[in-house]
C-alpha cells in the first residue's frame, strides 16, 4: 500500500502511482485538518501532487529524498 | 501517444539509401579530416566538412537514430566553431571526430544487419557527445554570448502556448547567479515551460516524473496551470500542474527527453544577460518579449535554413543590430548610433530589393531621434525581421536558378517539420550534373558475366561445326561460310566480354583510400612519424581482385609500420630523416597488376631470420648452414614465423606474412620481396587483372585431355628418351643447362599408363613453375592454348586438390585444370 491512511495523517511510501490519487482525495474530502507524510516518499504521481496542492494541506514531514524536497517545498508550503 | 517503434524495416528502400548515403559520407569525412591536418587553414575544406557532417545529420534525423544523430550533432557544432573561426583546428580535434565517425560507422554497421541501434549504444553515443561538447568548450575562444548562433528557441510547438516571459525571476538568487557564472564559462542553460496536457493521465503520463528526469535539471517549479478548483470539485484526472525548468542539458537531449510531448514544451536558450537582471524591468522586458517574439513559431522556415550561410550572416547582422538599439545607455552620439544602424538596414533592404522598406526604416528612425530611444526602431526591426529572410531566400532562389529551385522545395517541405530539429541535407550539386554513373548490384554484373562466359563456349563450337559439315558432309562452301561467321561472332563475343570486364573493373584507389587512416592511427598509436606516398591509384584491376587485395595490404602495411620503420630517435641516430616514408605502388604491366610497398625502414636481418626460424623449428641446422640470405628473407612468408620482440595488438603474432601469401596464392598472385638491412623493405605483389578469363594450355595424356594455366607454364620441350637419366627413384634431364627434375603427369594422377613418345622417340615435356621450383611434366602431346572461363569445382569434386577447376570446351567436353602447386 503507497498510501497508509491513518486517522489523520496520510504516510507516504516509495512511489505512489496514479490509482492511489482518487483515493487520496476523496480521503483529503472527508476531513478537514489532516496531515501528510512525506518522508519515505521517493516519487509520487503527478495527480496526487496536484491533489495536495489543492487540498492546502499541512505536511508533517518533507521528504527524505532531498531532491523530491526541493520540488515539493515551494510548491506546497502555503 | 507512444512512439512508434524505432526500427524501421531493413527494406526500407529510404532506410537503404540512408544506408549507402551515409557510408560515402562517412569516408568522404574521414578524407576531409586528414586532408584538414596538413592545411589546418583551408577554409573550403572546412566548409566542405561541416556540409559533410551537417547533411549526415539532417539525415540521420529522418529516421528514429537519436544515439547518431546526437553525436553527428555535437561534431557539426565543433564545427561550426572551427569554420566560424572560434576555434583551431588540431589534430586532437581531429582524432576526436574520427573517433565519432567511427561510432557513427558502427552504428551504421548495426542498422545494417539488425535494422536498429542497440539501446546500449545510447550511453556511448552521449559520453562521445559530451566529450565534443568538452573539447568546443575547452578550445571556444569565445563560448559567451554567441549572437549569431543564438537563435534562442530549440524546440517550440507550433501550437504555441502563448509566449510567456520566462519568470526567471522565480529563480533563487543564488542559482541564478551560480548559473550566470556557469554561462560566462560556456555553458549553455535552457528555460522550459512544460505545459503538459489537461489528458495526459490518461495516456500513462506521469509529467512530474518526467520534469524531474530532465537532463542536467538546476532547479524545477511546479505550478497550478489554472488556479486549483476548492478540493470538493478538483477532478484528480485532469492535469491541472504546470513544470518551469532550468537546465544545463544540451539541447539535443532535452529534445530528446521530451520528444513524446513536443507539442507540451516551450525550449528558450537562456540568454546570460537574463540571469543577471534580477527584476524583469521595463526595457529588459521589452528585449526579451522581442527575443521570444523572433523566437516564435513565425520564424520557423527561417530556421529551417538557419544553416545555409547568408542567411546566418543576415540573422547576424540583424541581430547586431537588435543589440545596438537595445542598449541602454545613452551617450551623446546616440543619434549617430541610431542613424548607423538605419543605414545598415536600409542597405540591406536595398540589397535584397526590399523597396518599401526605406520609407518604414526612416520613419523609425525619425520618431527614434525624437525619442532619443531606440526602441521605436527595434519594433520595426522585429516585426519586420522575416521579411528580410524571405527575400534573401526568394533572391538565392532566383540566382541559383534550378539547383536552388530544389532547395527552396526541400526547405518548404521542410518546415513543417523544423520543430523536430530535422534538416534535410540539400547539396545543390546534387541535381546539376546529373547522374553520370550507375549504380549497378553486383549479382547483375555477375549474370552478364556468365552469359558471355556461355556465349564465348558456344562460339567455340562454330569451328566443329564447320568441320562437320565438311568430313562429315562434305558441304566445303557451307563450312568456309560459318567459318566466316563464326569470325565476326568471334569479333563481337571477344569485345563484348572486354566491355564486361570493363564494367568489373575498379581502382585501386578503393583499397588505397583507407591507408591513410590507417597509416595516420597505427603511427600515432606507435609514436612514429610516417610519411605514405600512394602511387598509382587509378590503375584497374577487376573488382574481385580489387577486394581480395585489401586484407594483404593491410597486413603487409601494419608489419612495415610496427616492424619496417623506426621510431625518429633510432632514425635520427641512424642518420635517416625523422619521418619514414611507406610508398604504396600500383601499376599495370602487361596483364597483370603489380603493387609494390615500399618501406624506408630498417630492413629485415636475414641472421635474424634464419635463427628465429631453426628455434621455431621450422629449418633444420643443415638449411641454417647453407641458405643465402634472400631464401632466409624468403622464410618470413613460412607459417608461424614472427619476428617482433613483443607481440604488440598490430602485428607480430606470427600470422600476418603467410597469411598474406595464400591469399595472393589463392587469386593467382605472386608476393616477392626484397630487403636491405638499415635501408627498408620491399614487398612486391604481382596479381593477374581478371581471374575472369584464365589462358589455358591444352595438353593431353592418356588420352585424356588437361588444361594448364599458363602462368605456370615455363616452356614445352621435346626430350629425347635418351637424354632423360634416373638419379635413384627420380628422373631428371639437363635442359639448357641445368638440371631439371622429370616427372610424369601420369603418375601424379595415378594413371597407370606411361608417357607416349612421338615417333622421334622424344618425350614432351612441359616446363611449370610449381612455387619457386621449376618441374619437367611428361605428357603425351601438347594441343592448343585457349581462353576460357574457369569454374570452380562444386560439390564433392570441391576436394580433388590436383584441379583447381573446370570449364567446357568448345566441343561440349569438360577440361579439367590442373592445379600445378597443389599436385607437386
Amino acid at each position: 500500500m503507497p498510501i497508509a491512511f491513518k486517522k489523520n495523517r496520510a504516510v507516504f511510501q516509495d512511489e505512489v502511482s496514479v490509482e492511489e490519487a482518487e483515493g487520496l482525495l476523496e480521503w483529503l474530502q472527508k476531513r478537514s485538518a489532516a496531515k501528510v507524510d512525506l518522508s519515505a516518499c521517493s516519487h509520487l504521481h503527478t495527480a496526487n501532487l496536484q491533489v495536495l496542492m489543492a487540498a492546502k494541506i499541512e505536511i508533517s514531514s518533507w521528504p527524505r529524498n532531498i531532491e523530491l524536497r526541493a520540488w515539493l517545498e515551494p510548491a506546497l508550503k502555503s | 501517444m507512444k512512439a512508434s517503434p524505432s526500427n524501421p524495416l531493413p527494406s526500407n528502400p529510404l532506410l537503404e539509401q540512408f544506408l549507402a548515403e551515409s557510408h560515402e559520407l562517412l569516408e568522404g569525412i574521414g578524407q576531409k579530416l586528414m586532408q584538414l591536418e596538413d592545411a589546418p587553414t583551408d577554409q573550403s575544406l572546412v566548409n566542405e566538412l561541416f556540409r559533410m557532417v551537417h547533411t549526415h545529420k539532417g539525415n540521420s534525423g529522418l529516421f528514429t537514430f537519436p544515439e547518431m544523430t546526437r553525436v553527428l550533432h555535437a561534431g557539426e557544432d565543433l564545427l561550426g566553431e572551427v569554420r566560424n573561426g572560434k576555434a583551431a583546428f588540431s589534430r586532437e580535434l581531429a582524432d576526436r571526430l574520427l573517433d565519432a565517425m567511427d561510432f557513427v560507422g558502427l552504428l551504421l554497421n548495426e542498422i545494417e544487419s539488425t535494422g536498429r541501434i542497440d539501446a546500449s549504444r545510447a550511453a556511448d553515443s552521449a559520453r562521445l557527445a559530451e566529450s565534443l561538447r568538452a573539447l568546443l568548450a575547452v578550445i571556444s575562444v569565445s563560448a559567451t554570448i554567441d549572437p549569431a548562433g543564438s537563435t534562442p528557441v530549440i524546440a517550440k510547438s507550433a501550437e504555441a502556448t502563448p509566449i510567456e516571459l520566462p519568470p526567471l525571476s522565480e529563480i533563487p538568487e543564488a542559482l541564478r547567479i551560480e548559473a550566470f557564472r556557469r554561462c560566462g564559462g560556456g555553458e549553455k542553460f535552457y528555460w522550459i515551460a512544460y505545459q503538459p496536457a489537461p489528458e495526459c493521465f490518461f495516456q500513462g503520463d506521469d509529467p512530474f516524473h518526467r520534469a524531474r528526469q530532465t537532463p542536467g535539471l538546476l532547479w524545477g517549479s511546479i505550478l497550478p496551470s489554472e488556479p486549483l478548483p476548492p478540493l470538493a470539485e478538483l477532478d484528480t484526472y485532469k492535469c491541472s500542474l504546470k513544470f518551469h525548468l532550468l537546465t544545463a542539458g544540451f539541447h539535443e537531449e532535452l529534445v530528446e527527453h521530451f520528444r513524446y510531448v513536443p507539442d507540451q514544451v516551450t525550449i528558450v536558450a537562456v540568454d546570460p544577460l537574463w540571469l543577471a537582471i534580477s527584476e524583469c524591468e521595463p526595457e529588459n522586458t521589452f528585449r526579451i518579449e522581442n527575443d521570444l517574439v523572433s523566437a516564435s513559431p513565425v520564424s520557423a522556415p527561417e530556421r529551417s535554413l538557419e544553416f545555409t550561410e547568408e542567411t546566418a550572416a543576415l540573422t547576424q547582422i540583424l541581430t547586431v543590430q537588435e543589440q545596438i538599439l537595445a542598449l541602454e545607455d545613452r551617450p551623446a552620439w546616440l543619434c549617430g548610433r541610431l542613424k548607423a544602424v538605419a543605414a545598415v538596414l536600409k542597405n540591406l533592404a536595398n540589397s535584397l530589393g526590399y523597396a518599401e522598406a526605406e520609407g518604414q526604416i526612416e520613419a523609425s528612425l525619425a520618431a527614434a531621434v525624437a525619442s532619443a530611444r531606440g526602441l521605436p526602431l527595434l519594433e520595426w526591426l522585429n516585426a519586420h525581421q522575416s521579411q528580410f529572410t524571405s527575400r534573401l531566400v526568394a533572391q538565392s532562389a532566383e540566382n541559383a536558378g534550378q539547383a536552388s529551385a530544389e532547395e527552396v522545395a526541400t526547405s518548404a517541405v521542410a518546415t513543417p517539420a523544423a520543430d523536430d530539429g530535422i534538416k534535410f541535407g540539400r547539396r545543390a550539386e546534387d541535381n546539376q550534373s546529373g547522374p553520370r554513373s550507375l549504380k549497378v548490384d553486383q549479382a547483375k554484373i555477375d549474370r552478364l558475366m556468365n552469359l558471355i562466359g556461355e556465349l564465348v563456349v558456344e562460339k567455340n563450337a562454330l569451328p566443329y561445326l564447320a568441320q562437320r559439315a565438311e568430313a562429315q558432309y562434305g558441304v566445303r562452301e557451307l563450312s568456309r561460310e560459318i567459318k566466316g561467321q563464326y569470325s565476326v561472332i568471334n569479333r563481337i563475343a571477344d569485345e563484348m566480354q572486354d566491355a564486361i570486364m570493363q564494367v568489373r573493373m575498379m581502382a585501386v584507389s578503393i583499397v588505397f583510400q583507407r591507408f591513410p587512416r590507417l597509416v595516420r592511427d597505427t603511427s600515432r598509436k606507435l609514436g612514429k612519424e610516417v610519411r605514405l606516398v600512394l602511387e598509382g591509384e587509378q590503375t584497374e584491376a577487376d573488382k574481385n581482385i580489387i577486394e581480395s587485395l585489401a586484407d594483404p595490404l593491410i597486413h603487409i602495411v601494419r608489419n612495415s609500420l610496427d616492424h619496417g620503420l623506426e621510431t625518429p630517435e633510432v632514425r635520427r641516430a641512424c642518420g635517416k630523416p625523422e619521418t619514414g616514408t611507406l610508398t604504396i605502388r600500383a601499376a599495370q604491366q602487361a596483364d597483370r597488376v603489380v603493387i609494390e610497398i615500399i618501406d624506408d625502414g630498417k630492413g629485415i636481418d636475414p641472421a635474424v631470420i634464419k635463427q628465429k626460424a631453426y628455434v621455431k623449428g621450422l629449418i633444420d641446422e643443415a638449411t641454417l648452414e647453407r641458405i643465402g640470405d634472400q631464401e632466409a628473407i624468403n622464410l618470413i612468408f613460412a607459417a608461424g614465423l614472427s619476428t617482433a620482440e613483443v607481440i604488440s595488438d598490430l602485428s607480430g603474432r606470427g600470422v600476418g606474412m603467410d597469411v598474406v601469401r595464400s591469399a595472393v596464392q589463392k587469386i593467382n598472385g605472386t608476393v616477392a620481396i626484397e630487403s636491405e638491412l638499415g635501408k627498408g623493405t620491399s614487398i612486391r605483389i604481382s596479381l593477374p587483372l581478371s581471374m575472369a578469363v584464365t589462358q589455358v594450355m591444352v595438353i593431353e595424356s592418356d588420352g585424356q585431355l588437361f588444361g594448364v594455366p599458363m602462368d605456370n607454364v615455363v616452356e614445352t620441350i621435346r626430350v629425347p628418351r635418351s637424354a632423360i637419366h634416373a638419379i635413384k627413384q627420380s628422373l631428371t634431364a639437363v635442359l639448357r643447362g641445368r638440371i631439371v627434375p622429370l616427372k610424369s603427369l601420369n603418375t601424379l594422377l595415378g594413371i597407370p599408363s606411361l608417357p607416349l613418345p612421338n615417333s622421334d622417340d622424344e618425350l614432351a615435356v612441359l616446363l611449370v613453375q610449381a612455387g619457386s621450383e621449376v618441374l619437367g611434366l611428361m605428357v603425351d602431346s601438347f594441343k592448343e592454348t585457349i581462353g576460357l572461363i574457369q569454374k570452380p569445382l562444386g560439390g564433392f569434386l570441391n576436394g580433388l586438390s590436383a584441379y583447381s577447376g573446370s570449364a567446357l570446351m568448345g566441343d561440349g567436353s569438360v577440361l579439367m585444370i590442373l592445379n600445378i602447386r597443389k599436385m607437386v
